[in-house]
C-alpha cells in the first residue's frame, strides 16, 4: 500500500490506483475532461496534469499510477499554467463569446466551469484562424441531436457508446484540424445500430450532444436550475433503473441517470425508455376527473342503471379491436432520422409534439360524463357490495397492477380479500413469469431470482440466455451482458430469433419455437454421457435425479437435432460449455414462459441447472428476468390468487388467522379457496360478474382479444383505474383517474429482489388522486378499516406480515435499496441465495422429469408461418404510455410484422407493404418489415398496437399449472393486401 | 477486377456487395494472415478501392459487418488516411508532394502544371473526361529528389513543370 501526499495531505492508496483515483478517494478534485469514471483512460486532454516532486515534467493524474513516497501538487504554478493553456487552445474552436464579459456570464456546462475557474478569457470568435468544428448532427432526430460547434473532442461519447453500452455508433473521423465525431458510416444513427439510450448525452461535458425535448420545451435556465431533482424508479422494465426526475413548472422536464459510480441496479445507465419516455403523464389524453358511464343515475340515495340494456349496455362509438385490426391503414412511413433537414417533406420539418396529438379518439369519451370523486367511489362501493351480497364474493375479481407500487398492490389485495372475501386477485404476472414461478415453486419453493444482475459482469464465466431479447426488453441489463461478454465471458443464446445478443453470442442455438424441452434435455443427456454433471451437488443438494436421468435418456443430441433444428454438435458444444463453467448463470424470459407447456420448459432448464450445480454461488445465478418494474413486488405482496404476502398460502387457516387479525376482520370473512387467475377470469365459465382493474389493459394484452373484448361486454359492473381512457377503460362503468409514476411515492421490487423507493416529484393534474389514496378511501367505504395516510404507513403493515421483508423501512431504502430477504432491521439484504440450502422442507431441490411435446399449433398448409409476439425497444406492452411519449412514438409510430427476406420475396412484398395475417382465431392488417432477425417460416409481431393487435391472433390455450397462454406460438398465413393505403 | 467506378454513393438503388466471389476469397485468404479480423481492415479497404475505385459509406458498412467492427470505426480509419478515396477519382490518381522542402523547390508549380495538362480544374476534382484527379499530399519521403509525384502506384522523382506534359501523355 503506497503512501503519498497530495497537496500536503498524507494518504494511503491502493497499489493499482492512479493519482486521480487516490485524489478522488480523498475528496480532492483534479479537473478532468477526457477522463470519466469507468471509461477507458485515453489521457488526451492534458488538463489533469499535476506536479510530482522530483519529476522534470508534469504528469497526467488520470494515467499515472501512484508510487510510495510520491508528493503531488495539483494546483502548482506549472500545473495551473498548463491548464490555462489547454483551455485556451480548446477555446479556439469553441463559441465562447458569452464568456468574455469579465466573468459575469454563467457557465453552461462542465467545460465552461473550468474556463471560468481558471480565469481563461477566450479570443473573440470573429478573430480566429480556425472555423468552429462540424460533425454529424442527427438532423430531425426526435431525441438526441448534436451541435458539434461546441465539441472539444474529448471522445467521452465514443467510449461511453463503445464500452458502457457496447454499441459503437460514434467514432472520431478525419484527422488533424478536421477531426470530428462521426455517426456511423453515413451519419444515420439507425444504420449504425443506435439504441437512443442517451449515454452520450450524459457524458458530454459541453452539451454538444444534447436532448431535444427539454431544449424545445423549457428555457435553459429551467433546465440548468430545476425546481427540484427527485430520485425515482423508471416506470418500465424489471431492471428497476433508478432515475432522477428534474422538475420545472410542476412537470418532469428531463430525466437523468444517477452518478455512474453510485450503487444502483442500472449502475448509472438508462435505456431510451427511461431517459426519453417520461412525457406521457403530460399528454393531453390524461384523465383528470372521474368518469361515470351515462345511464347511471342516483335515485333515493342509491345508484341505479337507467341506460340501455343488453348488448348495447357497454357499447360506444368506436371500432372493436377486431374491427381496427381488419381496417386498411397507411403503410409504414420512412423514418425521418439520418436525413438532412432540407430532404424532409415540409410537414415533417415542423416538430410534432405528440402531447398535442390525441391518441384517444374523442368519440371514446362520449358514453361518459364527468363525476366527482364522491359519486364515483360511492357507485363503485355500492356495486361491488351488491354483487358480493347477491352472488357471493367469488363473483368479483380484480386485476392489480405490476406498474403500481408494493403498497398499492398490498392495499388492493387487502381490500378484495378483507372487504369482499374473495381471492380472485391477480395481475399480469400470469402472462409473464407465472410458469417460471410454478416451476421454481415445484423445484425449490421460491418465486424469485437467486442472484443479482451485477454478478454477471463481476463473476460469471458462461452466460446462458434462453428466450430473452434482453437488449430490447431490458436494455440496461442487455448492455451489462454485452460488457461481460466483451470482458471474456462465454455467451450462449437459445432463441428462435437472431436477436442482437444471439448475433454476438459464441453459440446461438436457433431452435424451432417451442422445442426447448428437447434442447435442454439433449444438453443434459450429453452432459451425463460425458460425466460432466456435478455429482456432489446432485447427491447433497437435490433428490429425484434418477427420474430425470431416465427422462432425458430419449433425447440424445442427434434426435434433438431433428426436433429442434439445431445441429447436434452445436448442442454438444453448448452443453460442455454450460457444464464446465466454472460459473454459469442461467437467464430466461418470455421466450420460455409464454407457452402452453411453459412450466415444463422452465422445469427442463432448471433440471439442467441443478444437474450442473449452477446455482447458489456468486457468478452462478438463476435469473428469470422480470418484465414490469414491479411484477416481482406485486407478487411478493400477495396480489396473486393463491397466496398472501411472502407466498403464504391462502388455504392455510393459520395464515388466514394472522392476516384477519392484522386487518381487523373475522377469520371467516377471508376465503380459504384459491382464487381465479387472469386467464381464467376472462372466460364465460368463470362466473365473474364484477371487476375492478387497476392500471391494466387486458383488451390488448390477453390472448385472443376478440373473445376477451366480448367477455368484458357481458359484465354487470366494471371499474377501471388508469391514467388514460384505455381500450379496456372505455367499457367501464366508472373510470378513476390514477397518478403516474412521477406523482407518487412508493416502493418497487426489481428483477433481482431489490426493493427501491420512488419518490413523488410533481403534483397530479386536475382532480387526479394517487392510487394509494383511492384504495384507502375505497377500502373504508367497503367497510374495511384502512388506517393509512402515506405509503410509509402501509409499508409498516406490510413488513409486519411479510417475514422476509421484516427489516424494511422507507428510510432504509434510500440509496441503493435492499435486496430481500431482509429479516431484521440491521440485516444488509441478500445479494444471492441458496449458498447452503433451498427453502424447502429438507433444504434440497427436487428434480421433476419432463417430456417434450409438440407445440399445440404447428404450421401446416393452411397456416404456414409460426407467429411469435413480443416487445420492441421503443414501446411498452399495450402502448398506453409509450405511444404517448414523443420520442418513443416517433421511432416506432406504426405496427409492423418482421418477415425474413426470403419469405418476403416469396410473398412478393417489400418493406412497408401491407399484409393480412390470419390465424385460426382472427385476422388483422399490418405493415411488413423485412428482417433476417426472424428465421424463415417465422414472423414476429410486437403486441403494442391497438390498430394491429397481435393478440387478436394468439392462442388462448393454457398451461395446465400456471394458466399461462400460448402467446409465443401460433400458426398464421400471410397475404399481401393490394388495396390502396388509406391516408 | 475492373477499375470501373460505381457512381452510387447510397440511396435507393440496390446495393451491390463488394465481397462476393473472387474478392471474398481473397479477403478470406488475407484473414488467415492476421490474429483477428480487425487487423485485416486496411487490406480489406484496399480490396474495396480496387474493385470500386473509391470507398462509399455503404462499402464501409459492408466492411464493418464482415470484420465485426462498427461502421463509425471503419469510417474513422478511411477518413484518417489520404490513400483511401471517399469520392470517385479519375482513372489516374496523381499525388504531388508539397511539404516544405519540395515546396521550396517549386512543388506547387508542379501541381499547377498537372492541373493544366490533365484538365482537372482544381486539386481534388476530377477532369471532365474522368481520367485524372490531382491532389497535394504530405511528405512522400524523397526530399532529396524534389518534387516526387505518385501516379497511381508509380513513384516518380525529380518532377518539374516541364516534365509534366510527357508524364500526362504517358498515362493518358
Amino acid at each position: 500500500m503506497p503512501s503519498l501526499t497530495i497537496d500536503g495531505r498524507a494518504l494511503t492508496a491502493g497499489t493499482d490506483q492512479t493519482i486521480l483515483e487516490a485524489a478522488r478517494a480523498a475528496g480532492l478534485g483534479i479537473p478532468t475532461l477526457c477522463w470519466y469514471p469507468k471509461l477507458p483512460i485515453v489521457g488526451n486532454c492534458r488538463i489533469c496534469l499535476v506536479s510530482v516532486a522530483g519529476e522534470p515534467k508534469l504528469l497526467p493524474a488520470c494515467a499515472t499510477k501512484v508510487t510510495d513516497g510520491m508528493q503531488v501538487t495539483t494546483e502548482s504554478h506549472a500545473a495551473v499554467q498548463n491548464r490555462r493553456g489547454v483551455l485556451s487552445l480548446l477555446l479556439e474552436r469553441y463559441p465562447a463569446d458569452h464568456l468574455r464579459n469579465g466573468g459575469r456570464a454563467e457557465p453552461r456546462n462542465e467545460f465552461e466551469r473550468y474556463v471560468m475557474q481558471y480565469g481563461v478569457v477566450p479570443t473573440p470568435t470573429w478573430g480566429r484562424d480556425l472555423p468552429l468544428r462540424t460533425g454529424d448532427e442527427r438532423p430531425g432526430d426526435p431525441m438526441i441531436r448534436h451541435d458539434m460547434t461546441t465539441c472539444i473532442l474529448c471522445t467521452r461519447c465514443v467510449r461511453a457508446c463503445e464500452d458502457i453500452q457496447v454499441v459503437g455508433v460514434l467514432d472520431v473521423g478525419f484527422r488533424g484540424e478536421h477531426a470530428e465525431i462521426v455517426v456511423g458510416a453515413d451519419g444515420d444513427p439507425e444504420k449504425a445500430g443506435c439504441t437512443w439510450c442517451g449515454e452520450c448525452v450524459r457524458v458530454c461535458p459541453t452539451g454538444a450532444i444534447f436532448e431535444v425535448m427539454p431544449k424545445e420545451r423549457f428555457s435553459p435556465q429551467q433546465i440548468r436550475h430545476p425546481e427540484r431533482v427527485v430520485r425515482s424508479v423508471c416506470p418500465y422494465c424489471g431492471v428497476g433503473c433508478q432515475v432522477d426526475l428534474h422538475v420545472a413548472n410542476n412537470t418532469v422536464a428531463r430525466v437523468t441517470s444517477p452518478d455512474i459510480e453510485a450503487d444502483t441496479p442500472n449502475q448509472g445507465s438508462t435505456c431510451v425508455k427511461g431517459r426519453f419516455g417520461y412525457d406521457f403523464p403530460q399528454h393531453r389524453d390524461r384523465l383528470t376527473t372521474p368518469l361515470i358511464r351515462r345511464g347511471w343515475e342516483k335515485e333515493g340515495g342509491c345508484w341505479a342503471w337507467k341506460g340501455r340494456r343488453g348488448a348495447e349496455r357497454r357499447g360506444g362509438p368506436w371500432k372493436s379491436i377486431e374491427g381496427e385490426g381488419q381496417q386498411t391503414k397507411p403503410g409504414t412511413p420512412p423514418r425521418v432520422t439520418g436525413k438532412k433537414v432540407r430532404q424532409l417533406p415540409l410537414l415533417e420539418r415542423i416538430d410534432m409534439d405528440i402531447r398535442d396529438r390525441v391518441a384517444t379518439p374523442s368519440s371514446w369519451y362520449e358514453p361518459f360524463r364527468e363525476a366527482t370523486w364522491d359519486e364515483a367511489l360511492e357507485l363503485v362501493a355500492q356495486e361491488l357490495l351488491r354483487i358480493k351480497q347477491q352472488r357471493g364474493g367469488d363473483a368479483l375479481a380484480c386485476f392489480s397492477s405490476a406498474k403500481c407500487s408494493n403498497e398499492e398492490n398490498y392495499l388492493m389485495m387487502r381490500m378484495f380479500r378483507g372487504a369482499l372475501g374473495t381471492n380472485n386477485v391477480d395481475h399480469c404476472t400470469r402472462l409473464c413469469h407465472s410458469t417460471s414461478v410454478a416451476a421454481m415453486q415445484r423445484a425449490i419453493n421460491t418465486a424469485a431470482a437467486s442472484g443479482s444482475m451485477r454478478e454477471i459482469e463481476e463473476a460469471c464465466d458462461v452466460i446462458f440466455i434462453a428466450g430473452a431479447n434482453t437488449t430490447e426488453s431490458h436494455p440496461v441489463f442487455g448492455a451489462l451482458i454485452k460488457r461481460a461478454h466483451e470482458k471474456g465471458a462465454t455467451l450462449i443464446v437459445a432463441d428462435p430469433r437472431r436477436t442482437e445478443l444471439a448475433g454476438r453470442a459464441d453459440i446461438h442455438l436457433q431452435m424451432q419455437p417451442g422445442t426447448d424441452v428437447a434442447l435442454y434435455s439433449a444438453m443434459l443427456h450429453h452432459i451425463l454421457t460425458q460425466g460432466l454433471e456435478n455429482k456432489e451437488f446432485i447427491t447433497t443438494r437435490t433428490h429425484g435425479f434418477e427420474g430425470v436421468r431416465e427422462a432425458v435418456r430419449a433425447y440424445d443430441p442427434d434426435r434433438a437435432a431433428k426436433i429442434t433444428g439445431v445441429p447436434a454438435d452445436t448442442i454438444r458444444r453448448a452443453a460442455e460449455l454450460y457444464a464446465t463453467g466454472p460459473n454459469t448463470s442461467t437467464l430466461w424470459a418470455m421466450g420460455l414462459t409464454q407457452h402452453a407447456m411453459g412450466t415444463d420448459i422452465v422445469t427442463s432448464l432448471l433440471n439442467l441447472m441443478f444437474a450442473c450445480g449452477m446455482i447458489g454461488r456468486w457468478g452462478a445465478a438463476m435469473l428469470p428476468i422480470r418484465g414490469q418494474n414491479n411484477v416481482q413486488g406485486a407478487s411478493d405482496v400477495g396480489a396473486i390468487p393463491f397466496v398472501y404476502t411472502d407466498y403464504q398460502p391462502v388455504t392455510d387457516p393459520e395464515v388466514r388467522e394472522r392476516f384477519a387479525k392484522t386487518w381487523g376482520v373475522s377469520p371467516e370473512s377471508l376465503s380459504l379457496n384459491k382464487g381465479l387467475m387472469v386467464t381464467e377470469v376472462v372466460k364465460p365459465e368463470s362466473g365473474i360478474r364484477g371487476m375492478y382493474i387497476m392500471g391494466e389493459n387486458p383488451i390488448i394484452s390477453d390472448p385472443d382479444i376478440a373473445h376477451a373484448e366480448h367477455w368484458f361486454l357481458q359484465l354487470e359492473f366494471l371499474a377501471v383505474q388508469d391514467l388514460f381512457l384505455t381500450e379496456t377503460a372505455r367499457y367501464a362503468d366508472v373510470v378513476l383517474p390514477g397518478a403516474s409514476f412521477a406523482e407518487k411515492t412508493g416502493t418497487f421490487v426489481n428483477t433481482e429482489r431489490r426493493i427501491q423507493l420512488a419518490k413523488k416529484a410533481v403534483d397530479s393534474p386536475g382532480q387526479v388522486r394517487g392510487d394509494l389514496e383511492i384504495l384507502i378511501d375505497l377500502s373504508n367505504r367497503l367497510g374495511l378499516n384502512a388506517p393509512f395516510k402515506t405509503a410509509d404507513d402501509v409499508m409498516r403493515e406490510i413488513v409486519r406480515v411479510t417475514p422476509s421483508w421484516a427489516g424494511v423501512t422507507h428510510a432504509r431504502l434510500e440509496g441503493a435499496g435492499l435486496q430481500y430477504p431482509v429479516p431484521t432491521p440491521d440485516h444488509p439484504g441478500t445479494r444471492f441465495l441458496f449458498a447452503d440450502a433451498f427453502p424447502t422442507a429438507d433444504g434440497k431441490a427436487t428434480f421433476v422429469p419432463v417430456q417434450y411435446t409438440d407445440p399445440v399449433e404447428l404450421p401446416d398448409d393452411a397456416y404456414p408461418f409460426v407467429m411469435n409476439t413480443g416487445r420492441q425497444l421503443y414501446h411498452w406492452h399495450t402502448g398506453t404510455m409509450t405511444r404517448r411519449a414523443t420520442g418513443l412514438d416517433a421511432r416506432e409510430p406504426t405496427p409492423i410484422v418482421e418477415i425474413h427476406p426470403a419469405d418476403a420475396a416469396r410473398l412478393g412484398v417489400a418493406e412497408g407493404d401491407l399484409v393480412r395475417l390470419t390465424s385460426r382465431r382472427n385476422s388483422m392488417v399490418t405493415a411488413v418489415r423485412v428482417s433476417d432477425r426472424v428465421a424463415r417460416g417465422q414472423v414476429f409481431v410486437p403486441f403494442h398496437f391497438r390498430e394491429a393487435a397481435a393478440n387478436l391472433l394468439t392462442n388462448p390455450i393454457l398451461d395446465p399449472y400456471a394458466k399461462m397462454a400460448e402467446l409465443k406460438i401460433c400458426a398464421v398465413r400471410i397475404e399481401p393486401v393490394r388495396m390502396p393505403a388509406a391516408v | 477486377m475492373s477499375a470501373g467506378m460505381s457512381m452510387h454513393a447510397s440511396g435507393t438503388e440496390e446495393y451491390q456487395a463488394v465481397f462476393t466471389g473472387a474478392t471474398l476469397e481473397r479477403l478470406q485468404e488475407i484473414l488467415t494472415r492476421y490474429p483477428n479480423r480487425q487487423a485485416a481492415l486496411l487490406p480489406a479497404l484496399w480490396l474495396v478501392q480496387e474493385a470500386r475505385g473509391w470507398i462509399s459509406d455503404r462499402n464501409m458498412a459492408e466492411v464493418a459487418e464482415l470484420l465485426g467492427l462498427t461502421p463509425a470505426y471503419v469510417k474513422g480509419v478511411v477518413t484518417f488516411y489520404t490513400m483511401y478515396h471517399q469520392h470517385p477519382v479519375g482513372k489516374n490518381f496523381v499525388q504531388v508532394c508539397t511539404t516544405s522542402p519540395c515546396n521550396i523547390c517549386g512543388a506547387e508549380d508542379v501541381a499547377m502544371a498537372f492541373l493544366e495538362h490533365t484538365g482537372a480544374k482544381e486539386l481534388g476534382a476530377t477532369s471532365p473526361d474522368g481520367n485524372w484527379t490531382v491532389i497535394e499530399v504530405e511528405c512522400l519521403g524523397a526530399c532529396g529528389f524534389a518534387t516526387p509525384v505518385m501516379i497511381n502506384d508509380d513513384f516518380i522523382e525529380s518532377v518539374t513543370p516541364d516534365k509534366v506534359p510527357e508524364l500526362v501523355r504517358k498515362y493518358r
